[in-house]
């Protein structure tokens, strides 16, 4: 193996494999803390395992999952099947629209409905909407989009032939898509529903702000005075985490795999229902993107006391945005830079090694994305206080912070330059060796440059979503290192809605132009309508 | 390029190489041997391990047994970068980022002369004005061409042709490889090329060698690849052959053509090698025309005599259509004839 290996990869087989053996190792880092912390733990972890303290956060967290999840997959998928098989008015103007509740992150989103129902609030008749409900109606409306995009996506690519022959059958419309649409876009619907339960388990900004009491809030009050209790509820979280993301690796998406890619597929008039379907599509747009930002600019324009140094109002300076928005910006490109460097080797592996390991080194990889940011960051800071040596003053430095995001996101960077390495032509090495050019010569001038757009989306990916992190940050930013996340955070306890407006929408805005860059701009473009 | 050559001995020897993947014999005690500046015709099915002989020259590969010379020098153990070998490879796998100059400058990088070296080769492959264009705006003629100048760029001592023309079309094809015949005469450069293609290997070939199976069946120029194969095998691939049993008789065969004469005098049942231009059909016998094809310059008949299904060729139009009765006879030089079975 090892020949037929470096006669395929250009920068030294062994050593790359090596290299991205050892960069797996540092990715199994944060679970392994956590189960040697736990272990450490002796009786103590069974003790505090059957406590309330542990079972309760436990269990809100997993029914606000359920519930959640439940709401996105009927949302997403009805979402989908409008914008791509009906003639919904606009249909190509919300098929942009739809996604981007993605782009404003949970905190955010708890932000705005603080700011915008309740006592002090915008609608201050009103009680607070917190806890439970209001938890379960911010994720909601930001999440849908997980179930919305692969829907979309797959309900593009099915083969129109069947649903024709279904109706040339006799089969009406709930039959036809009853047997034979649900049917092929099934495996896209769980894909999209376990990400979105993922995200709500994984979920720390919102459940915080609205004060319920899931399992990632309760991590985050007990981590300073009740280190077991952190470490246990952080290790189930954890293992949860990775059992929700294994299972999607057992449910393979598109079993029954008839594809047919530009088609024109067919689409279903919906006849009387057709303002009942628009108004079905506008709101979850309203909820998920168009209130967030209409509260935030009210807030913006009427002005609120602060403290001295905030944001008071319409005309106040903007300077105070200045500190957390380079902050943010150098994080975010640091970590970008670094993520796609550091898992590029476990990349060339994925892509071309043979035998056990690139399974092994990207499953270490992917297994820290689908940890919740908190865990990775608890794990970061109990490992770091305890550090022998010089390695303990690496706690809330600015390196260790970006070793959080790098380890947290790096899965984004690595499947995207894997993707490209796969597509990279072998006999273009060949070509160049017999050309006589060197291993680093051979990487600098044909591997490089033409995986650079896969490395380059990577790292978009990384940045935008370093940009939206907020757990991690709050756990392991140096002191006094404001970002635009821990800013609206701070801001939005205190109850500043004016600063967390103004502060909101620029991250909002930041965010909205990356996702559409990166993830929107390459979803497949609309098709030719065609009526049926 | 070629008049600065300075003429040392790059003699190409491959001394028995044998390759396996896995349980698949893909070379077997493979032997060839190319002058100095000769071309060398790899001609073979698909899957007969042509292109794995190639790459193991290139040092792509690495063969499990034999060596591999250029003169004296032994690459067997060089690595690729450093053989002075080049190689086209099947489509050109041109570098899609660079220009056509960067392209064929690739091999140049270390020398001073690198921008007159380029010119010079794109002028020898006639594509003067390209150097800026890109891959993808090449037509399938031009890629090939410029594929052919980035691998002579360097000089290597020896060139590897991997099926260069199977990309092209039928047209495109006659042309391109008519004048890569033209361009590695006059550069008198030891070359390699495969190809599953007789036409390939006769037109660019000084010499062939037929392979099949990870053997070597048969080398020798392509007139006495066709006048004398070894084997019934060889025969049918290189070129169209019936191949009909007779019974031997010194230098006489009988068959159900009549008696065909023999090149090697041999005795007993055989197998012998009828090519349809040497069949000559004649009015009324024993067969019956069944298919009758006109190509222009030549017409192709197909003749059933009771189990056995020939094919004639004349030139001339159709003068038999098809359910006539014919007889056959051979009118060629004296042919080849292998003991049954062989």
């Amino acid at each position: 193996m090892g020949s037929r290996v470096s006669n395929r990869s250009p920068i030294g087989g062994t050593l790359v494999k090596w290299l991205a053996g050892i960069i797996g190792l540092i990715f199994l880092f944060p679970i392994g803390y956590l189960i040697w912390g736990t272990v450490t733990l002796g009786d103590e972890f069974w003790s505090t395992v059957g406590a309330r303290t542990t079972l309760g956060p436990l269990w809100n967290s997993l029914r606000l999952a359920i519930l959640t999840t439940l709401a996105c997959t009927s949302i997403g998928t009805g979402l989908a099947f409008l914008v791509a098989r009906t003639d919904l008015p606009g249909r190509s103007v919300w098929r942009i629209l739809l996604p981007l509740p993605l782009a404003v992150p949970s905190f955010v989103g708890a932000t705005a409905l603080l700011a915008a129902v309740g006592p002090g609030a915008l609608v201050s008749f009103l009680p607070r909407i917190d806890g439970y409900w209001g938890a379960f109606f911010v994720l909601t409306f930001l999440s849908y989009p997980y179930v919305y995009l692969p829907v979309l996506t797959r309900l593009a690519s099915t083969s129109p032939a069947l649903e024709e022959a279904s109706q040339l059958l006799g089969g009406g419309r709930r039959r036809t898509f009853a047997k034979v649409i649900l049917p092929q876009i099934r495996g896209s619907v769980i894909a999209g529903a376990l990400l979105v339960f993922l995200y709500v388990l994984s979920d720390f900004g919102a459940v915080a702000l609205l004060r319920y009491n899931a399992i990632t809030r309760a991590i985050f009050s007990s981590r300073l005075f009740d280190r077991s209790t952190a470490l246990t509820l952080g290790l189930l979280l954890g293992l949860l985490a990775l059992l929700v993301a294994a299972s999607q690796r057992l449910i393979t998406p598109g079993r029954i795999s008839i594809t047919d890619m530009n088609v024109s597929q067919v689409r279903y008039r919906l006849g009387r229902y057709r303002r009942v379907a628009l108004a079905g599509t506008v709101l979850p747009f309203l909820i998920g993107l168009a209130m967030p930002v209409g509260v935030f600019v009210f807030w913006v324009f009427r002005g609120q006391p602060t403290a001295s140094l905030g944001y008071g109002g319409w005309g106040d300076d903007l300077g105070f945005l200045g500190a957390p928005l380079l902050n943010s910006a150098a994080a975010a490109v640091v970590a970008a830079i670094a993520a796609v460097c550091i898992v590029l080797p476990v990349g060339y592996v994925g892509a071309r090694a043979r035998g056990w390991l690139p399974a092994a080194v990207t499953s270490a990889v992917s297994s820290v994305f689908a940890l919740p940011g908190l865990v990775v960051a608890l794990a970061l800071v109990f490992w770091a206080i305890q550090a022998p040596g010089v390695l303990a003053q690496l706690y809330q430095t600015f390196p260790l912070l970006i070793l959080a995001y790098v380890l947290h996101f790096g899965a984004q960077s690595m499947q995207s330059s894997q993707a490209a390495i796969a597509d990279l032509p072998s006999v273009l090495d060949e070509a160049a060796r017999t050309l006589g050019a060197s291993r680093g010569r051979r990487f600098l001038t044909v591997d490089l440059p033409l995986i650079r757009p896969g490395l380059v989306a990577g790292g978009g990916l990384v940045l935008l979503s370093t940009l939206k992190e907020l757990p991690a940050t709050l756990l392991l930013a140096p002191i006094g290192f404001q970002t635009l996340a821990t800013k609206i955070w701070g801001a939005a306890e205190d109850g500043f809605y004016a600063e967390v407006g103004i502060t909101s929408l620029v991250l909002i805005a930041l965010s909205a132009a990356l996702t559409w860059m990166i993830v929107l701009r390459r979803q497949p473009a609309e098709l030719p309508k065609r009526s049926g | 390029m070629n008049t600065s050559r300075a003429v040392g001995n790059r003699r190409l020897q491959v001394d028995s190489v044998s390759k396996t993947f896995g349980s698949v014999a893909a070379l077997v005690d493979v032997t060839i041997d190319v002058e100095s500046g000769q071309t060398l015709a790899l001609l073979g099915p698909s899957g007969c391990g042509k292109t794995t002989l190639l790459r193991v020259i290139a040092g792509l590969e690495e063969a499990d047994r034999g060596r591999v010379l250029v003169g004296d020098r032994d690459l067997s153990h060089v690595r690729p970068e450093l053989r002075r070998v080049g190689m086209v490879f099947q489509g050109g796998a041109l570098f899609p980022h660079m220009t056509v100059g960067a392209n064929v400058g690739y091999g140049l990088s270390q020398r001073p002369d690198r921008d007159e070296r380029v010119a010079e080769a794109l002028r020898l492959m006639d594509l003067v004005g390209f150097e800026s264009r890109y891959p993808d705006t090449l037509s399938g003629g031009q890629a090939q061409r410029v594929a052919l100048a980035r691998a002579l760029a360097p000089e290597p001592d020896v060139l590897l042709l991997d099926e260069p023309f199977s990309s092209l079309d039928a047209e495109l094809r006659i042309r391109v490889r008519s004048e890569v015949a033209e361009i590695l005469d006059s550069l008198n450069i030891t070359t390699v090329f495969v190809t599953h293609d007789q036409e390939d290997a006769f037109v660019v070939g000084d010499s062939v060698a037929v392979m099949r199976r990870g053997r070597i069946l048969q080398t020798g120029t392509p007139s006495a690849l066709y006048q004398r194969p070894e084997s019934a095998w060889v025969a049918s691939f290189v070129g169209e052959a019936n191949i009909v049993a007779g019974l031997a008789e010194g230098k006489l065969v009988k068959t159900l053509v009549g008696p065909v004469e023999i090149d090697r005098p041999a005795d007993g049942p055989v197998e012998v090698v009828l090519r349809p231009e040497h069949l000559v059909l004649e009015g009324g016998g024993d067969g019956r025309v069944t298919a009758v094809e006109f190509y222009g310059h030549d017409t192709a008949y197909t003749v059933v005599m009771g189990d056995d299904r020939l094919s004639a060729r004349r030139i001339s139009a159709p003068v038999f259509s098809v359910g006539d009765s014919v007889g056959l006879r051979y009118a060629g030089p004296p042919t080849a004839a292998f003991n049954e079975g062989v």
